[in-house]
């Protein structure tokens, strides 16, 4: 018997027409390969969607799809994500779920006395006992998990299956994240496999109590830096698990995605056009055609503005030459000339004030007006103004002309507009 | 003064030795407070020896017990015997009390002579108010008698930073104080602790413990290497995380053993130690005489293999993958980032408590080193970058610290990082609260920079001794306070307060009961 496990698919989440297109032939190589293989079940523990409700473009080709593998008779059982499902508002997963596309594993049986007793499904063509939890929002996942009945679910007998959203502290590869992580001795044990999600790299872990702790990652990408990751090798794809009573093998099967450059820059102690010297450089070295191309210029900036290092020429550059999409990550670019002191407060209005103070001495303008007393009242009008939240029902369309008139009206350039 | 209230008349004396005569009736105890009412201020003063005094002379006694002895005269008594015979107290200052703003100084007078004095009341220790972010220890104890109104509160960032001795014997309730002062950290974020719990006994796996505060699902953090419970960490370090330096002072390393240490983990880097046990000394070539080209001796090599073996208990799998019998070390991808998470909890001002009961000696002592090895560097950068202030208070709680500051193990070993913090901790808001039953082993230096001492009984004259010569307040007078001290009775001497507090530490069980987590009964929706 076989099953697929599959993760942080993010439906969604590329908003360039090329990245669009790989999310959407990535997923659907997936589910092609699931119905090949004639898996007897498919298991998704979270994050389909990027976002609760997807634009119809996304919509369209995962139910198409979804009816296909519906039509291949191969169940799919689901936990929600912390990213394709909101408890205050619609969800086009559950939509999925309604029309019997998909099965969410959670059923809870009882929750009183503080307890959250869940009950097993089970899989009717393997007798699988499949159930989980979703994951919502850091923090109050450990709250279902310091409620949930455990005893109940390691007393159950057979082949048991356990989905979860989040991750495991004693899986973490890698430091940060920390809100996001929580001890594998909150999970239920004894169960044959835990199916994971939430983590984004291919992570297979046997414990004690847990033989195995399976995290697929993200087939193509979910975050921004999944994509630098993809560009430095890590690899892409879904699990293949084939069992009798107990799990027989772990497959990752490895789902290829796109070609990748990725392009280095250390900026510590240098100037900007040193630094454009070498990005020009280095572009010259390679062949951008059909390629995802990444810059990633990080350091601290001897003299000069983070803005003088130029990369919208590199840009246009790369883009003239063929590159499929050309992302660039300026994140940790700092400058020693321009770098922001922090500063305390008690409350937010004052701990502006203080960073503008502490900060504005460091500018040279010839308008006085933009330095000085006049200078931080002028710049906490504009943080205010700009950090204002669209309206009820207003579009993208009105509500993006709508803070520039203002902003721009705060800088007295109304006019000249 | 209410003459009711009175116990007793200042009648002689020095300074630091005032003679008081107890009143009739009354019933003095070693380490009893009083108070002298002077003018505009009282002092507080302390019993600390007793002896009888009498108007009849020696040898008048002696016969009058005779005649009452041997010729059984059964119903002899003295004549106003509250007149003839009393009880003398030799006392001594312990604070003056201004009462006008409740300011405490250090006495420099005596009393008033002839002055009535009584027994302390919870009015007179008005001045010991909680302040914010400090840390409970105990009630003042007036001998035996405790008065549950006068809390005793120390200034948590300050206590910890400058370190804090805790001295005891076993059975003197030495657990329990240490379970009341994390309690209290618990409470806010302002302290981060790092606790080698080397009889699991903080937690409360089995019954009650930490884990039973209100704030422990925030604050509280539990390492344990075998079935964690729910929503404890598992204790696994990677052995990427240990590098050479982590052994000095820890583990007796020779010199060509130490280089050739090191010359592994110049040619391995971070697998080091996996490489290292792997590594077949004769097979590889390292002739067992020659030491040419930067190789080792294949027995010098056959030794670190097996120093390391013991220590970290490696064993090889039958794939020639390296583990360690009781888990709490692997060389595979677990366990990577337990170390930096760990840092981050207390930086974090989160109480960390690694259970090494499962851990010999010297493995519960590197666990601790790597872990403050890479707190006291955080705390430096934190400095030097200007961010100290932003970061609380780091304490490394541990169990028999002669192991790591013992005179011995400093004369004979290089410097450890336990040392170097009790030596410059401070600077960098990094300290050590020292658990021992030896303080005479600890170097002088060490323990005069202990500026917080809760000294609990001690039936060893030389310990009281050690405890006494470098206490913050003059105790030569106690020394048979301290071995009187019962279980849970101790006496905190600091720059932090202003006088040598005589405490009762209340029993964390009823702490737990008065204070601890409530069953959370409510109903939970479940999406």
């Amino acid at each position: 018997m076989l099953f697929a496990h599959l993760s942080d698919i993010h439906l969604g989440f590329q908003k360039h027409e090329a990245l669009q297109k790989i999310e959407q032939q990535v997923f659907e190589k997936i589910f092609d390969q699931c119905i090949e293989r004639k898996v007897d079940f498919i298991l998704i523990p979270g994050d389909l969607f990027h976002v609760n409700i997807p634009e119809m473009r996304v919509q369209k080709f995962a139910f198409s799809k979804f009816r296909e593998v519906y039509d291949a008779k191969i169940p799919v059982y689901v936990v929600y994500g912390s990213h394709d499902f909101s408890p205050v508002s619609n969800s086009v997963i559950d939509l999925l779920a309604e029309v019997g596309y998909i099965t969410k594993v959670t059923r809870v049986k009882d929750s009183e006395d503080g307890k959250i007793v869940l009950d097993f499904l089970i899989d009717e063509k393997t007798g699988v006992k499949i159930t989980g939890l979703s994951g919502l929002k850091v923090g109050k996942d450990r709250e279902y998990y310091e409620k949930l009945d455990s005893h109940s679910l390691e007393a159950e007998s057979g082949f048991k299956i356990f989905l979860f959203h989040g991750g495991i502290t004693e899986m973490k590869t890698e430091s940060g994240m920390d809100g996001d992580h929580m001890p594998l001795s909150l999970i239920p044990r004894n169960f044959e496999y835990y199916a994971g999600g939430h983590m984004h790299k291919w992570n297979h872990q046997k414990f004690d109590d847990h033989p195995n702790v399976v995290y697929p990652g993200t087939p193509f990408a979910g975050y921004h830096k999944d994509l630098e990751d993809n560009a430095k090798g890590q690899k892409r794809g879904f699990v293949l698990v084939e069992f009798e009573d107990k799990v027989k093998s772990v497959e990752f099967v490895k789902v290829e995605n796109t070609q990748y450059s990725v392009i280095e820059i250390n900026a510590e102690n240098r100037i900007a056009e040193s630094l454009n010297k070498e990005l020009q450089e280095k572009i010259r070295g390679i062949d951008p055609a059909q390629q995802v191309v990444i810059i990633k210029v990080q350091g601290e900036l001897a003299k000069g503005k983070t803005a003088d290092v130029d990369i919208s020429a590199i840009r246009d550059e790369l883009n003239q030459k063929g590159a499929l999409v050309v992302i660039i990550n300026k994140n940790q670019l700092t400058s020693k000339e321009y770098s922001i002191t922090e500063a305390k407060g008690d409350n937010k209005e004052e701990i502006e004030t203080n960073v503008f103070s502490e900060n504005i001495g460091q500018l040279r303008f010839e308008y006085s007006e933009l330095l000085g007393d006049d200078g931080i009242k002028l710049a906490k009008k504009l943080l205010h103004e700009l950090g204002q939240p669209k309206l009820e029902n207003e579009k993208k369309n009105e509500y993006t002309p709508r803070i520039n008139q203002n902003a721009l009206a705060i800088l007295g350039l109304d006019d000249a507009s | 003064m209410d003459e009711l209230s009175v116990v007793g008349q200042v009648v002689g004396g020095s300074f630091g030795d005032i003679v008081i005569r107890q009143k009739a009736g009354t019933d003095l105890e070693i380490g009893d407070l009083m108070v002298s009412e002077e003018n505009g201020s009282f002092l507080i003063l302390q019993v600390f020896a007793l002896e009888y005094g009498s108007q009849i002379q020696d040898k008048m006694q002696q016969m009058m017990s005779g005649v009452n002895l041997e010729q059984g005269v059964v119903d002899a008594h003295f004549y106003e015997p509250d007149f003839v015979n009393y009880v003398l107290a030799r006392i001594k200052p312990l604070a003056r009390v201004f009462r006008k703003d409740n300011e405490v100084k250090i006495p420099k007078s005596l009393p008033s002579f002839f002055n009535k004095l009584r027994l302390i009341t919870k009015n007179d220790l008005e001045f010991l108010q909680k302040e914010k972010d400090s840390i409970f220890v105990g009630y003042i104890r007036s001998g035996s008698k405790v008065i549950k109104e006068a809390e005793v509160w120390l200034p948590a960032e300050d206590v910890f930073s400058h370190h804090m001795l805790i001295p005891a014997t076993t059975g003197r309730g030495k657990s329990n104080l240490v379970k009341t002062i994390l309690w209290h950290v618990l409470d806010t974020n302002k302290v981060g602790a790092l606790v080698l719990d080397a009889h699991d006994e903080y937690f409360g796996r089995t019954g009650i413990g930490l884990k039973d505060h209100p704030k422990a699902k925030d604050n509280l953090m539990y390492y344990t290497p075998s079935n964690p419970p729910v929503g404890a960490n598992r204790l696994t370090v990677n052995l990427q995380s240990i590098r050479p330096e982590h052994f000095e002072g820890i583990v007796d390393f020779s010199d060509p053993q130490f280089q050739a240490i090191r010359m592994a983990h110049r040619q391995s880097r971070s697998n080091w130690i996996r490489d290292l046990m792997l590594t077949d000394a004769i097979a590889t070539g390292m002739e067992s005489t020659t030491q040419s080209r930067g190789e080792f001796a294949a027995a010098t090599m056959m030794v670190v293999q097996r120093k390391l073996r013991l220590l970290l208990s490696l064993e090889k799998d039958e794939e020639g993958v390296v583990f360690s019998r009781h888990e709490v070390f692997d060389s595979t991808t677990k366990g990577l980032t337990t170390v930096d998470d760990i840092v981050k909890d207390i930086e974090q001002g989160k109480v960390v408590i690694l259970d090494t009961s499962r851990l010999g000696d010297e493995a519960e002592l590197l666990v601790g080193n790597i872990i403050a090895t890479k707190l006291l560097q955080k705390y430096k950068d934190a400095k030097a970058s200007g961010e100290l202030d932003r970061k609380p208070v780091a304490t490394i709680v541990i169990e028999e610290a002669p192991r790591v500051i013992g005179v011995d193990v400093l004369t004979s070993r290089n410097d450890n990082i336990y040392s170097t913090i009790a030596k410059e901790g401070r600077k960098f808001k990094v300290g050590l609260t020292a658990i021992t039953q030896l303080s005479s082993v600890i170097p002088k230096s060490i323990l005069a920079n202990m500026n917080t001492k809760i000294i609990l009984g001690n039936e060893m004259k030389q310990e009281r001794e050690a405890i006494i010569a470098s206490a913050s307040q003059d105790l030569s007078e106690d020394d048979k306070n301290i071995a009187s001290l019962d279980k849970g009775e101790a006496i905190v001497t600091s720059i932090f307060v202003p006088f040598a507090m005589p405490i009762k530490i209340p029993l964390f069980e009823e702490i737990v009961k008065e204070k601890g987590i409530t069953k959370d009964t409510t109903k939970t929706k479940v999406f």
